[in-house]
């Protein structure tokens, strides 16, 4: 969740003014835009020789900035600039802004791939039998078609399978009502693409 | 007698086999209650009637599984000595007439796994989310009602435009491989299966 900025925010930015290198820089802001977690508050009170009480609220205060910026959409170096107040060190400024529009669009597809959402289709896989024989019927000719569906749910429920199979049969009957249905959804996309 | 659709002799008191009825369930519960009606009104006891009403479905049923033709059920009709107006009857205006319709009540009765009963759905554009404010992907919500043995159980899921696109292409092409006509292997395979079978 994007939770407002504050001035306690940029104020503990500023420890990121202890970092041995550049790189740690780009190391803390990229690991601290995931889910937070101890390890992440003891290294980097390790890499930058401060308390891990700083360390907790610099990691959380990146936290906050990182997705604030994936949040609004924030893609020019002049929007994520105008973030940060006037009294903000110039050059860290300048290399948190570098750092943050380097590695937005991949957290922006991370964010989309990881939304709420139903089981989403992974695999479609299809087979066209002929029946030639049953306990009503002994000779026929019909013939049926088995669809097989694997989703995955991008949040399972604890304890629940990401990923699920069905597998549904189809008549004829059934599969020229399934391509009507699309056929409709076509058109209606196509109408919403043209607006 | 030799019948065409029974290769063993019938018993003296032709039993009844309800598993043979269940095929056609629905219609042989309506039939059943009409014929009970019908004795009542009739003042016959409806018992005796139901009975005999059991073993002549028989025939229609035995028929049906074996693809007989009108000529086959009518010369059985006449083996078991039904009077020669009602075999013509039966025959050459009924059956013939309704075979089409009961072969496909037939087929209908024939065992489907996770037959797919409905399938509803929902486009939409999302908006936005907790992580990105503005978004504008498009997406399709299906629910497919599956037939699990008496009960059906609904199965939901999102598709991306791609994958929907992928999906009315992949159905596109099991229906057409449904609808082409046999070419010469499958014939083949076809009437081999056939001769080992029968």
């Amino acid at each position: 969740m994007a939770a407002a900025l504050s001035s306690e925010d940029f104020t503990n930015l500023q420890l990121l003014l202890k970092a041995p290198s550049k790189d740690a820089v780009r190391d803390v802001c990229v690991q601290s835009h995931g889910a937070l977690n101890r390890r992440l508050t003891e290294n980097t009170a390790a890499t930058f020789s401060i308390p891990a009480a700083q360390a907790a609220q610099l990691v959380q205060s990146l936290h906050s900035l990182s997705h604030h910026v994936l949040f609004h959409n924030l893609t020019s170096p002049d929007q994520i600039l105008a973030v940060f107040p006037e009294s903000f060190h110039s050059n860290l400024k300048n290399l948190i802004t570098k750092i943050l529009l380097e590695n937005s669009p991949a957290w922006r597809t991370e964010a989309l791939s990881h939304q709420v959402s139903l089981p989403q289709l992974k695999e479609l896989d299809w087979r066209v039998d002929l029946v030639t024989g049953s306990d009503s019927v002994s000779r026929m000719a019909v013939p049926t078609c088995l669809v097989q569906l694997k989703m995955e749910d991008p949040c399972p429920s604890a304890g629940g399978e990401p990923v699920s199979t069905v597998t549904v049969e189809l008549s004829r009957e059934s599969l020229d009502t399934i391509l009507d249905g699309l056929g409709r959804i076509r058109d209606q996309l196509a109408v919403v693409a043209g607006k | 007698m030799q019948l065409h659709f029974a290769k063993d002799v019938l018993p003296d008191s032709v039993g009844t086999d309800f598993q043979n009825l269940n095929k056609f369930n629905e219609q042989t519960d309506r039939f059943m209650q009409q014929l009970t009606e019908f004795a009542g009104e009739h003042g016959l006891s409806a018992g005796p009637l139901r009975n005999l009403m059991k073993s002549v479905l028989l025939v229609p049923q035995g028929a049906l599984k074996k693809n007989l033709t009108t000529e086959q059920v009518k010369e059985d009709l006449l083996t078991l000595g039904v009077l020669r107006a009602a075999v013509l009857f039966l025959c050459v205006l009924q059956w013939g007439q309704h075979y089409a319709a009961l072969s496909r009540l037939a087929v209908g009765q024939t065992l489907m796994v996770n037959q797919l009963v409905d399938m509803e759905w929902k486009f939409g554009v999302t908006v936005g989310t907790s992580e990105i404010q503005k978004v504008g992907n498009i997406f399709l919500q299906l629910k497919l009602v599956v037939r699990k043995g008496n009960s059906t159980e609904n199965v939901f899921m999102e598709l991306t435009l791609p994958q929907f696109y992928n999906f009315l292409h992949e159905m596109e092409r099991a229906k057409a491989t449904e609808s082409r006509r046999l070419d010469c292997f499958e014939t083949y395979c076809f009437h081999f299966l056939k001769s080992s079978l029968f």
